[in-house]
């Protein structure tokens, strides 16, 4: 039995194929962009190859992500929030708290006992407290968002960044500098500023252990130890955090295959409009 | 830095001495909070302008006043953490900035089971009882219901009515009195229940006695302010105004403002101006201040422009009511719909806006040559209509105005680099005007 | 007989359609009536008595907002800190769309209505304007001076119109009000079932669509349409989620049937336009504008305060809410949705508060804080399956 979970976000496009003992046997990570729009079925189907398999084998398709309405060959679609709980239930059994960073919004999910949702708060109507607005700044100090971290290490303290307004905070770094900050505190201070405004959202659902980082911007070493700081716990951080999402996805349609849940009677691999 | 720069520049200018003696005066606030329950006494959160106070004084409840402690954590810059709490407790960022501190200090409170280490001025003691009102704004009757979820403790709310400005007078001033009053013995009444004592009449008539003095004084040193130079700037204003809001009805108040009278009509006799060279005057429009960043008036200051007075807190002029009430509720009723439609005529007669009249007024009898507002994102009451005011302010006067955005204790909300450009091209339209 | 219930069936189609129709070309009929020589008057919100402007002949009409028209001219006259559906009816009135509205009256119902009163009759005066003062308390002085406001409201239109309110015109408009009132509850009733026989999607457009026509048509369209909705053939138990929504002004059907695309089956409201609106009836008593004034200083809006009976929170929220936990039994609700159009300062303090009582009665609840747009609605397609997937 083979599954697949695609996973479709604001930046980036994830897919991943589990077999029937949930082993992960192949994942892909790529660009979303506006002008893919065959996207999905590149993603998929490359994903298939590397996994040395056909499409045809695959027993049930999840799509989640914001783009997950536009996956005409999916068997189903399933929010990213319930994705990520099952994903990173796989991978952390213990965890009670999710902190999702995504690229446009970022999301808090809490688990039950059973490692279900119990309840999750969203951002999704402004970029701070999310990757974009860490793109943005970094754009403005003239610095590479895989660098980020490497920079906050050297930082001796941080400056405070008070506005969270994206365009307010760009205003804010740039008199910073002019004052003379140095560019290690400054960033500091940006992952200082998104842990607050992360964490602060996540408080909303009572912090529990484990606690758990993922999305893209979990990669950043700097921003988690800040978000650590801010919850006052250990967090983990998932091996490859761009993925749990379309693993949860994956391992959701395990479920579905297995409670006889309908499938998409039309599904063929043809080219896909998205984001029309 | 921001409060290095502040302090520096404070001492650049020439305020009133009384005004220093606030700070005392509003620790003593919440000291004299926790005494009280310490000894055995009342403690009410309260909302200023609730046209109670005297109520309270007269029944010796001590009146905790939660907005005060939200603008006193502003300005000490301890705001973030009552926020963010308030914030996680499920209230919206764009709910009033006022309730989101009171309802954070209170969760927290609740959560740590005391009172949050280090809060401002030593924090507000547990009350025994809330008392809000609907006067001026919705917040201040629906937080106190909020905070029940943290607070075991009874609440009152009162209404206190204003009638339209185009409603008759002469229709509606009985039934207006009428409610008013029935609102003020429904409180009584449930005060003393809550302290098991009946209110005393005299005590009430002696409270309203020395409320009045207090708020006349005040009156008189606002008309002493028309002077050139200006004797005493807006930001003393929103110290003062600590006496007649949270010191109603005590001889502290009429003491305090007796002696700033007497250091006002020395100031302005003498010409001892706020700044050495005043270039220009300006009239507070409108809107709650920034708590956070009260160092911008100096920031005006160093271009030589003094804010001369204030159209926010100080709310009424003193009324007259009539000889023949011999109550003290329906003397409080009475002054209480005087005050509330004293622009009325003069508004119906021509701008229909009885605070484009009032400013009006001001900018004349205080030779204003600029009005600046303060719009605040959360507080829908002292920021809407601002826009309407000032358009309508535009057809009988052409001095500049500045509407300034940001919020009374929301630090998230302010952008310096903004506000200073603002006020750059603001002060640039004063002198163009002045160069005629 | 075949025939028979074709043509049944047609006419009754017709009032589906008619209140379809209704709800997107809103304020076409009153402009009809006004053309014609009546007397229309708007109003805002909850607290305006249908009875009384019906009783002298006028027609009421509640003013409603754009979701679609974006907000433009309203900014220069009014903060963008305010109510955005107020911002939004203001900009739609600058623009003449409600040019035909004979009179203007807004209660004192929050901070924004009380201020759009000045502006609004300032910038597009109605040849006559009127507000209403409503107590935010509650009790037997808040009664008597609501009704002393009424009392005032009448005479002011007496003065300007030079027409007598009759009391019997005024018991008569009672009941034709309280008899629209059982008809809609007899059509919530219809959502009772598993799945419910009419969708909240349905139920809305019927309720906006009675908001700037006569109450007696109203009443009629309405009769045929339960009618027709009850002939429905019923469908089969499907499971899917039972939703109960909550929050202020909600005119614009896009919310709602974004829940029902999402899966869900919104069977029971609370908001500014459905149940708070018409739920409990006036009293018929021989003093018609007691009864209006008792039952209208009820409304369930967050702005009204309900005095504590005891110092208790339990009591409290029971106090508040005890007519929800109806809803919520009878309509055998799953979970909620408070839908929280930005800037209302009271339900911001509430939603916190019915979020405790709901959980108590172990209701999951999605809360939502929105501008007033459908342009964004989309955005809140995640957060609502998201819920969905997790209470199913």
């Amino acid at each position: 039995m083979l599954f697949a979970g695609l996973d479709i976000g604001s930046t980036m496009t994830k897919a991943v194929i589990v077999d029937g003992n949930e082993k992960i046997l192949a994942a892909l990570v790529g660009p979303t962009g506006a002008e893919h729009r065959h996207l999905a079925f590149q993603v998929m189907d490359e994903t298939v190859r590397k996994a040395g398999l056909s499409f045809e084998a695959l027993d049930f398709i999840v799509a989640t992500g914001y783009g997950r309405i536009n996956v005409p060959f999916a068997d189903k679609q399933v929010t990213e929030i319930t994705c990520h709980a099952r994903g990173i239930r796989a991978i952390f059994p213990g965890t009670r708290i999710i902190i999702d960073i995504g690229g446009q919004d970022s999301k808090g999910i809490k688990l039950n006992d059973a490692g279900t949702v119990a309840n999750f708060v969203m951002n999704d109507k402004c970029a701070a407290g999310t990757g974009r607005f860490l793109e943005v700044i970094s754009e403005t100090l003239g610095i590479r968002l895989s660098d980020l971290a490497l920079i906050s290490a050297e930082a001796e303290g941080f400056v405070k960044i008070s506005n969270m307004c994206t365009v307010f905070a760009e205003h804010e770094v740039t008199s910073r500098l002019a004052e003379g900050a140095r560019i290690a505190e400054i960033v500091a201070g940006l992952h200082e500023a998104i842990a607050g405004r992360v964490v602060n959202m996540v408080r909303h659902l009572g912090i529990e252990k484990d606690v758990v980082v993922t999305g893209g911007p979990a990669k950043n070493a700097g921003l988690v130890k800040a978000i650590a700081d801010k919850v006052g716990l250990p967090v983990w951080v998932p091996p490859e955090p761009f993925i749990t999402g379309a693993l949860g996805a994956a391992l959701l349609g395990k479920g579905f295959a297995k409670r006889n849940a309908t499938r998409n009677q039309t599904r063929r691999m043809e080219s896909v409009t998205f984001f029309a | 830095m921001e409060q290095r720069e502040q302090q520096g520049k404070t001492a650049a200018v020439k305020g009133t001495d009384m005004a220093r003696k606030v700070r005392g005066m509003v620790k003593n606030i919440y000291q004299s909070a926790h005494e009280a329950k310490q000894a055995g006494g009342k403690v009410a959160y309260s909302m200023i302008m609730s046209q109670y106070d005297e109520i309270l004084r007269a029944m010796d409840i001590v009146p905790l006043p939660t907005e005060n402690f939200a603008g006193v954590c502003a300005a000490k810059r301890q705001m973030d953490r009552f926020l963010l709490q308030a914030e996680a407790d499920g209230y919206s960022q764009s709910l009033c900035s006022y309730a989101r501190i009171g309802l954070g200090f209170d969760s927290l409170r609740k959560e740590g089971s005391g009172i949050p280490d280090n809060s401002p001025d030593g924090g507000m003691a547990m009350p025994d009882m809330m008392l809000g009102s609907s006067s001026v704004c919705d917040p201040r009757y629906k937080w106190f219901q909020a905070a029940g979820r943290f607070l075991d403790v009874p609440r009152y709310n009162v209404d206190v009515v204003s009638p339209p400005i185009r409603a008759n007078l002469e229709d509606t001033r009985d039934y207006y009195i009428r409610y008013q009053k029935e609102q003020f013995r429904g409180l009584i009444a449930f005060l003393e229940k809550q302290t098991g004592r009946k209110m005393s009449d005299d005590r009430l008539w002696e409270s309203i006695r020395l409320c009045d003095e207090a708020w006349r004084l005040w009156y008189e040193i606002d008309r002493l302010r028309v002077a050139v130079p200006s004797p005493m700037p807006s930001q003393d204003h929103f110290s003062i105004m600590a006496a007649a809001h949270y010191y109603a009805g005590t001889q502290i108040a009429v003491d305090f403002y007796q002696g700033l009278y007497d250091e006002v009509k020395y100031k302005a006799a003498n010409k001892n101006g706020v700044v050495p060279d005043e270039k220009y005057r300006i009239l507070y429009g409108a809107g709650l201040p920034p708590w956070h960043t009260l160092w911008i008036f100096n920031y005006f200051e160093s271009f030589g422009a003094v804010f001369v007075i204030e159209n926010v807190y100080r709310a009424y002029d003193p009324v007259e009511v009539p000889s023949s009430v011999q109550d003290p509720v329906e003397y409080l009723a009475w002054r209480t719909f005087l005050r509330v439609t004293q622009w009325h005529e003069k508004a119906s007669a021509r701008s229909g806006n009885p605070y484009v009249e009032k400013l009006l007024e001001m900018a004349a009898d205080y030779k204003t040559d600029g009005v600046v507002f303060h719009a605040c994102r959360s507080c829908r009451a002292s920021t809407l209509g601002q826009t309407h005011i000032k358009n309508l302010l535009g057809r009988y006067t052409d001095i500049p105005m500045m509407q300034l955005t940001s919020d009374m204790v929301d630090l998230r909300d302010y952008s310096e680099s903004q506000w200073k450009a603002q006020i750059g091209a603001f002060i640039e339209a004063l002198a163009a005007r002045k160069r005629g | 007989m075949p025939r028979d219930h074709e043509n049944r069936e047609n006419e009754d189609m017709t009032a589906g359609a008619k209140l379809d129709e209704l709800y997107k070309n809103r304020g076409v009929r009153a402009k009809e009536l006004h053309n014609a020589g009546a007397i229309v008057i708007g109003y805002f919100c909850c607290f305006v008595p249908d009875e009384i402007i019906t009783a002298f002949d006028m027609v009421p009409y509640r003013i409603q907002g754009s979701q679609s028209e974006p907000i433009d001219e309203a900014d220069a006259f009014l903060e963008p800190m305010a109510c955005p559906f107020v911002r939004s009816c203001f900009n739609m009135a600058l623009k003449g769309s409600y040019d035909f509205l004979d009179g203007f009256v807004a209660p004192h119902s929050c901070d924004t209505i009380e201020r759009i009163y000045g502006i609004w009759s300032h910038h597009r005066p109605s040849p006559f304007n009127h507000m209403i003062n409503v107590p935010h308390m509650q009790g037997p002085s808040s009664e008597a001076f609501y009704r002393s406001e009424l009392d005032y409201f009448i005479k002011s239109l007496e003065d300007w119109s030079g027409r007598k309110l009759e009391n019997g015109k005024l018991i008569k408009a009672v009941s034709l009000y309280n008899e629209r009132r059982k008809v809609l509850r007899e059509l919530y009733d219809l959502r009772k079932s598993d799945p419910p026989l009419v969708s909240g999607t349905e139920i809305l457009k019927a309720l906006v669509a009675g908001m700037g026509i006569p109450g007696a048509e109203h009443l009629a369209l309405l009769r045929r349409y339960v009618a027709h909705v009850k002939e429905r053939p019923k469908p089969r138990k499907d499971k899917t989620p039972r939703i109960f929504i909550w929050g202020n002004e909600i005119d614009d059907a896009a919310f709602i049937q974004l829940v029902e695309e999402c899966g869900a089956q919104a069977v029971m409201d609370d908001l500014c336009t459905t149940t708070r609106s018409f739920w409990e009836e006036v009293p018929e008593t021989t003093d018609p504008v007691e009864g209006i004034a008792r039952r209208y200083l009820a409304t369930h809006c967050p702005r009204n305060d309900v005095p504590q009976k005891e110092c208790s929170r339990i009591s409290d929220l029971e106090q508040r809410y005890g007519y929800i936990k109806k809803f919520i039994k009878d309509w055998a609700v799953d979970g909620a949705i408070f839908y929280i159009v930005r800037y209302c300062d009271t339900c911001e303090l509430e939603g916190p508060d019915l979020r405790e009582y709901l959980n108590s009665l172990d209701i999951p609840v999605l809360m939502i804080e929105d501008d007033y747009s459908i342009s964004t609605i989309g955005q809140l397609r995640t957060r609502i399956q998201a819920f969905l997937e997790m209470i199913g």
